[in-house]
């Protein structure tokens, strides 16, 4: 439903008259939706209004106010993904950069808390000035450092500090009615260091497998763990945008190693997360390699063909840090072992000099990922799998070759190579994988990214190989459902419990119908 | 161009929000870490580089208007650029280049600021565009033993500027830069009280057409010069008639000089030679117009040469900001002895604006203050005695009464060491 003068003027009371807007010029701005995963490259449906709280309190009383009014909310920090925007008219949008504070840096118990609208490039900032990093998105640093504002939190530092879900420590939550919840050590004692207790957790509630997103209520502050950092407390970076190089310090190494099989990457994450020597790890394709080196895409296209050339097969991408120079020696010489038992091949070209050095900083800011999925074509897409073991996940992709490939022969997608993405969680424990689409926006390129999606969907089911993470709104959820136990059932009956009114914008979440 | 040439641009926009950051990699701590002050200032995502792209494209396709909101949000942006060098960082799209669109579309609609209306007419009357400037051109150059351009040949023109003839310590700036030229022996001319706006404010503000007229008179009155440069002590000036003139499709046959690069060649050159000491420590504030919008023009039109992959023929070579004006200013006050320089949080292509880009000083002071005590505060935090710029606008939006940092332009700094 549209809002109403006296709905627009509570919202009004509370935030303030500057803090408010219906104007078109205002909603627009927020309508575009060009880039991830969009099917069709259009205008969303507007939001009903632009809302920008300050405080836990205001959007409570916000919360409260859509619950009396029967109107929609949807809540986002800085707003890249599909799910910030409206799924339909009645909705306001809650824009949360105004809450944008660094609340505690713990560096005893090793936990920083942070509102959404805090940015991983400046937490990260923040901890190293302190001795200490945290695990950034893959998405990228300029994505919320708040550990449940967007999907699982695979990052480039997930081989040791694994996803969101593990570094998620307590919580402040406006749930969907307006009630605010304190989780694990918050509830109880007012401190931040513990998700799961001695307070209520919640944790399956809350974030679900594959996160509500914006669909159960609002995230207002969390706790993230932080790791130690053994790198200075500024980078020191040389030239100019997009020409930065890092100072190297002299402690950071960074290498693409690819294998003639899958067997043989399979092999080389499973040895690199028995040694525990990587910093960071992430799966690469060689133009994935090619897009964080080159500043333009006409570089990228020269830089993947000519890396194809020296790429012997699938590999990944990885960051060595020493934490004394005889640890670093030790690291490296690990590697090299590593690299002649499984038979690796380095890519020469980033091995050295300043494309090193740059390489090495884009990859622990995680600056490039904009460049990865969307420079290129302008939207990226396709599928987002599941967290399993590396060998599910390795059968898994099997399959998404075939498809992309698939699509690459019938011109529909860019021939980007059809290496899939995966990377390697919890020092090899679990493994993550996506396959990236890429396309110029077109309606046969639209409906041949859904068939894709749906194979792989089919794969999925028929190959036993679990939930994809891509389960991002109601008809991803009834297909899988059957498949799993009825998941969907206990899924519809949590968010009916917890928003009744429907209020909480569910398009990418779950809608309790039927329930 | 028209807005709408500009759609595949627009349309590019994935809503990622490096616009609102400065690069990523020069980030050291949440502090100064936001780029551009209209979005830090207003916070609705419409005053950001990508909340522009959106309602703009909800211009061009009919679902906004220009209306009075339009025209606030449009005319409450610096103009600064630096959502510009973020987002190519990342991506391959003009973000900058809509934005003076747009803003014609408000003139074309009459929605532009009735304050530019008047300073456009009077510009038009051959007068120079800032504030109460009629009539004064010549006062700054008073006792000055220079040539006069227009009616004697001279192998540099030296362009004042507008502020230089109605501020006082512009035109204390303008005398003193004109004497260090001719102190190092060049031929050098001035317009004296016949000096031209250069119409570049004009342009910015979205009066194309005024910019234009305004502009092929100085390249006129420039080609009869015989001059073969141009030094110019206006940064904004140094940006119109490096960029802006050549976008416009004109050329005046010289090459076009900022000041602090002449200078910093003379003494380089040992033409001029700082020998007294400055004992104090200064902060230097790129100006937006010197540093990453000086980059030179690159005119560009082709088509994309792959269905998926955005490579062009011709290939499209973007402006990013990495070749602006950063060193020779830095470089004159390395040589000037007894002075230290430290440098702030944010610098060169991702340097913060001072506040008075855009027009915002005329059409927003409250905006453009707040802007300029944001500047100042970081320029604190350095532990500097003074801040140091190379441009009048710098100088005079970051100089407020009151203020307990000193506010220098480079040339009065150097003229104490010589």
């Amino acid at each position: 439903m549209a809002l109403t003068k006296e709905h627009y003027q509570a919202f009004e009371a509370i935030v303030g008259p500057q803090r408010i807007s219906d104007d078109p010029v205002d909603l627009d701005a927020w309508a575009w939706r060009s880039g991830q995963a969009a099917m069709a490259q259009d205008f969303k449906p507007r939001f009903e209004a632009i809302v920008m709280p300050e405080t836990t309190e205001e959007i409570q009383a916000i919360v409260r106010a859509c619950n009396k009014f029967g109107v929609q909310f949807k809540a986002s920090s800085t707003g890249w993904g599909v799910y910030c925007d409206a799924g339909g008219p009645g909705c306001i949008k809650l824009d949360l950069r105004r809450m944008n504070r660094i609340i505690e840096i713990n560096e005893e118990s090793m936990y920083a808390v942070v509102e959404p609208y805090v940015i991983h490039a400046q937490l990260q900032a923040e901890l190293m000035r302190r001795g200490f990093c945290c695990n950034v998105n893959g998405a990228g640093g300029i994505t919320s450092a708040m550990p449940l504002a967007a999907h699982e939190g695979i990052g480039h530092m997930s081989g040791t500090c694994s996803i969101s879900e593990r570094n998620q420590l307590a919580l402040e939550w406006v749930t969907p009615e307006g009630e605010v919840i304190r989780t694990g050590s918050l509830a109880a004692v007012g401190e931040w260091f513990c998700a799961d207790g001695p307070g209520p957790s919640l944790r399956g509630v809350i974030r679900g497998n594959v996160m509500p997103l914006g669909g159960l209520g609002v995230y207002t502050k969390a706790a993230v763990k932080i790791y130690h950092w053994a790198g200075p407390p500024t980078m020191e970076v040389k030239g100019n945008s997009p020409n930065y190089v890092m100072q190297n310090p002299g402690n950071f190494l960074l290498r693409y190693l690819s294998w003639p099989t899958e067997e043989g990457r399979a092999a080389g994450i499973q040895k690199l997360g028995e040694s525990e020597i990587a910093f960071g790890i992430m799966g690469f394709n060689p133009n994935m390699v090619a897009a964080n080196v080159a500043t333009s895409n006409e570089e990228e296209l020269v830089l993947t063909a000519q890396y194809a050339k020296e790429i012997v097969g699938p590999g990944f991408c990885l960051v060595l840090m020493g934490n004394s120079p005889r640890d670093f020696e030790y690291k490296k010489a690990v590697l090299e072992q590593i690299i002649k038992d499984t038979g690796a091949a380095s890519l020469k070209a980033v091995e050295e000099g300043d494309v090193h050095d740059a390489f090495v900083w884009r990859f622990i800011r995680v600056t490039a990922s904009i460049r990865e999925t969307m420079r290129g074509t302008g939207v990226f897409g396709g599928e987002v799998f599941g967290t399993d073991c590396y060998r599910v996940m390795s059968n898994f992709i099997q399959h998404s070759r075939v498809d992309k490939q698939d699509l690459i022969d019938r011109g529909l997608v860019y021939p980007d190579s059809i290496d899939p993405f995966i990377t390697s969680l919890e020092q090899g424990q679990f493994t993550h994988s996506e396959v990236l689409l890429r396309w110029t926006p077109a309606p046969d390129v639209a409906e041949a990214a859904m068939e894709y999606v749906g194979k792989s969907n089919a794969n999925a089911v028929n190959g036993h190989y679990g939930l994809p993470h891509h389960l991002f709104n109601d008809f991803q959820h009834d297909f899988f459902g059957p498949h799993t136990s009825n998941y969907t059932y206990w899924l519809r009956r949590i968010k009916k419990s917890f928003d009744p009114n429907g209020v909480s914008e569910a398009s990418n979440h779950i809608t309790a119908k039927d329930v | 161009m028209p807005l709408k040439d500009y759609e595949a641009d627009m349309e590019s926009c994935c809503r990622c929000s490096a616009c609102k950051f400065i690069p990523l990699e020069k980030i050291t701590g949440q502090e100064h870490s936001n780029a551009c002050p209209s979005i830090s200032h207003f916070d609705f995502h419409s005053y950001s580089g990508g909340g522009r792209m959106g309602f703009g494209l909800g211009l061009i396709r009919g679902r906004v208007e220009y209306t009075p909101k339009t025209a606030e949000v449009v005319y409450n942006c610096n103009l600064c650029g630096a959502c510009d060098v973020s987002c190519k960082y990342g991506m391959e799209f003009d973000v900058l280049e809509p934005l003076y669109a747009v803003r014609e579309g408000c003139v074309e609609n009459g929605q532009a600021d009735p304050a530019w209306n008047k300073l456009v007419e009077a510009m038009e009357k051959q007068a120079p565009v800032t504030v109460g400037s009629l009539g004064k051109r010549a006062e700054w150059h008073k006792g000055l033993k220079v040539k006069d351009y227009v009616t004697e040949k001279a192998a540099v023109v030296y362009h004042a500027g507008c502020l230089a003839s109605t501020d006082a310590a512009g035109g204390k700036v303008a005398k003193a830069a004109a004497s260090l030229l001719l102190k190092a022996g060049l031929d050098v001319g001035i317009a004296k009280n016949q000096e031209l706006c250069c119409g570049g404010r004009s342009y910015e503000m979205g009066y194309r057409a005024a910019a234009m007229e305004q502009a092929g008179l100085n390249v006129e009155r420039l080609k009869q010069s015989g001059a073969t440069e141009l030094v110019t002590g206006c940064a904004h000036c140094y940006q119109y008639y490096k960029v802006l003139y050549p976008k416009l499709g004109l050329d005046t046959g010289l090459k076009v000089t900022h000041i602090t690069e002449k200078l910093a060649e003379l003494v380089q050159q040992g033409k001029l030679k700082p020998t007294k000491a400055v004992d104090m420590t200064v902060t230097y504030h790129d100006p937006c117009h010197l540093g990453r919008l000086a980059e030179p023009w690159i005119g560009w039109q082709g088509v994309q040469r792959e269905r998926h992959f955005r490579v062009y023929d011709p290939p499209r070579t973007l402006r990013r900001g990495a070749h602006g004006v950063y060193e020779p200013p830095r470089d004159l006050l390395k040589s000037i002895p007894g002075l230290r320089l430290v440098e702030m949080d944010r610098i060169k292509e991702y340097a913060w604006c001072c506040g008075a880009g855009g027009g915002v000083g005329e059409t927003n002071p409250e905006f453009a203050a707040w802007t300029a005590g944001e500047r100042l505060a970081e320029a604190r935090a350095t532990g500097a005695e003074a801040l140091v710029t190379s441009c009048p606008h710098c100088v005079r939006n970051l100089a407020p009464s009151g203020s307990d940092l000193r506010v220098y332009d480079v040339v009065e700094i150097l003229d104490k060491a010589i």
